[in-house]
């Protein structure tokens, strides 16, 4: 995603084009529906979520501050509070537990998996499933560390070096120039 | 001193928690005065978002076909319905306005025909009253005037007035008593003449005459028995009691 396109579907939003929705959808659709469906755990749900998410994101969009936050940012924290708000409504409705268990976190979903996101969801597996555990209760689950180390009983030490590493093993993933960059640089200077 | 405030802020998780949209409104004034005042805060801030999007991008899943034009469909019926109820709204609002200034108008237009209604009523009223008031006076000026019981007084001033002359007319049968002043003395600017009765006793104010008007009139006299007319000068306007020592002429019948 590049930030002339983040840009792009900005001014759009904020001139009320209907092209924006088509546009973020495009680019952030699968994403936020896998967002939607890892807080929810039904795809059924999460289609719902989904479709709420992006109207109110039409709705709101005049409300949105490119300088306090990211477009992605947003995004998410719309789709996510969503789909909270709709698995609340749904335990209320129905009796049945479908909380947002702990457990759960480890069995990563591989169902729906499209070739083109193989790459990801590979990308995924490189990060070790204990750092995973630890970055989807912050990112998805909006636990605090310690809460993180409560419900996961993995003491708080533990859990904040489990989170640098995660970060970092994430960074290399999506930012793999970096490395790359920085060995092309040390193989120049020992040369 | 900052320092500690940073790490400890950092320490807080309030930033995760920001970052996710799990935070407060006061909490979110918080963390964004923290983002605006620490370069420090706002670069973890800025790591921690390229974070959360790389790692929910690894979460992605295809999202079933149809569901892009179902939201499309769904926000466009959202935004042509609203744009049609304001539409209906601001000619609902029109239609109102015009609808309450007509009926205001004709509220007001019907409230003024009813007072003018009103005042129409009351004066025919008044005429009606005045002409049968009229109407009897005259009648008993007639059957005075005609009737032979009926005794005829002429009036002369005293000396304090002697060019007055005055006939009363009084029919005891009929019991109607009037009076026509023919002729007054001119008086003084700030002095006129006024007429009283005295019956049963009681002094009764007939009004101040006018020569010019009173002339060719006849004037009801309450009727009594033994009753006692006077004539008196009293200061311009009338006077409430006579003043007995300007007693110019006096008519007993």
């Amino acid at each position: 995603m590049s930030t002339l396109l983040e840009k792009h579907i900005v001014e759009l939003l904020q001139e009320r084009n209907e092209k924006a929705i088509s546009l973020l959808y495009e680019n952030y659709g699968d994403t936020l529906f896998g967002v939607a469906n890892k807080v929810v755990r039904n795809e059924e749900l999460a289609q719902d979520v989904l479709q709420e998410s992006f109207v109110k994101i039409w709705k709101k969009s005049d409300s949105y501050d490119p300088s306090k936050a990211k477009l992605f940012t947003w995004l998410f924290r719309i789709t996510r509070n969503t789909a909270i708000d709709k698995l609340r409504s749904a335990n209320t409705k129905t009796d049945k537990e479908i909380q947002i268990d702990v457990s759960d976190v480890y069995t990563l979903g591989v169902d729906s998996i499209r070739p083109e996101l193989m790459d990801v969801r590979e990308n995924l597996d490189k990060i070790e499933n204990k750092y995973q555990v630890v970055l989807e209760a912050l990112f998805f689950q909006g636990m605090t560390q310690q809460e993180a180390s409560d419900e996961l009983d993995i003491p708080l030490g533990t859990i904040k070096s489990r989170l640098k590493i995660g970060l970092r093993e994430l960074k290399k993933i999506y930012d793999p120039t970096t490395p790359v960059l920085c060995l092309l640089i040390a193989l120049n200077l020992i040369q | 001193m900052n320092k500690d405030k940073i790490k400890i802020f950092l320490d807080s998780d309030l930033l995760e928690k920001y970052l996710i949209g799990s935070t407060t409104d006061q909490e979110n004034l918080q963390v964004e005065r923290y983002i605006a005042l620490y370069p420090e805060v706002r670069e973890t801030y800025e790591v921690l978002q390229e974070n959360l999007e790389a790692f929910a991008k690894m979460h992605a899943i295809k999202a079933p076909e149809g569901l892009k034009e179902r939201i499309l469909a769904k926000i466009r019926s959202e935004h042509i319905g609203k744009r049609r109820f304001a539409r209906y709204a601001i000619a609902a609002s029109v239609a109102m306005i015009l609808f309450a200034g007509a009926s205001y108008f004709f509220w007001s237009e019907n409230q003024s025909l009813q007072q003018e209604n009103q005042i129409v009523n009351n004066k025919i009223e008044n005429l009606e009253a005045d002409m049968r008031e009229q109407l009897a006076d005259v009648r008993n000026q007639f059957i005075v005037l005609q009737n032979p019981q009926t005794k005829r007084f002429n009036i002369k001033g005293n000396k304090k007035a002697k060019e007055l002359k005055a006939v009363a007319y009084v029919n005891p049968v009929k019991k109607l008593s009037y009076i026509n002043v023919s002729k007054l003395p001119n008086l003084p600017e700030n002095q006129c003449f006024q007429m009283w009765a005295e019956v049963d006793g009681k002094m009764l104010n007939l009004g101040v005459i006018q020569e010019a008007a009173n002339k060719d009139k006849l004037v009801a006299l309450p009727y009594a028995d033994e009753a006692v007319g006077y004539i008196t000068i009293e200061p311009k306007g009338g006077n409430e009691s006579p003043t007995v020592e300007n007693i110019v002429a006096n008519i007993t019948y």
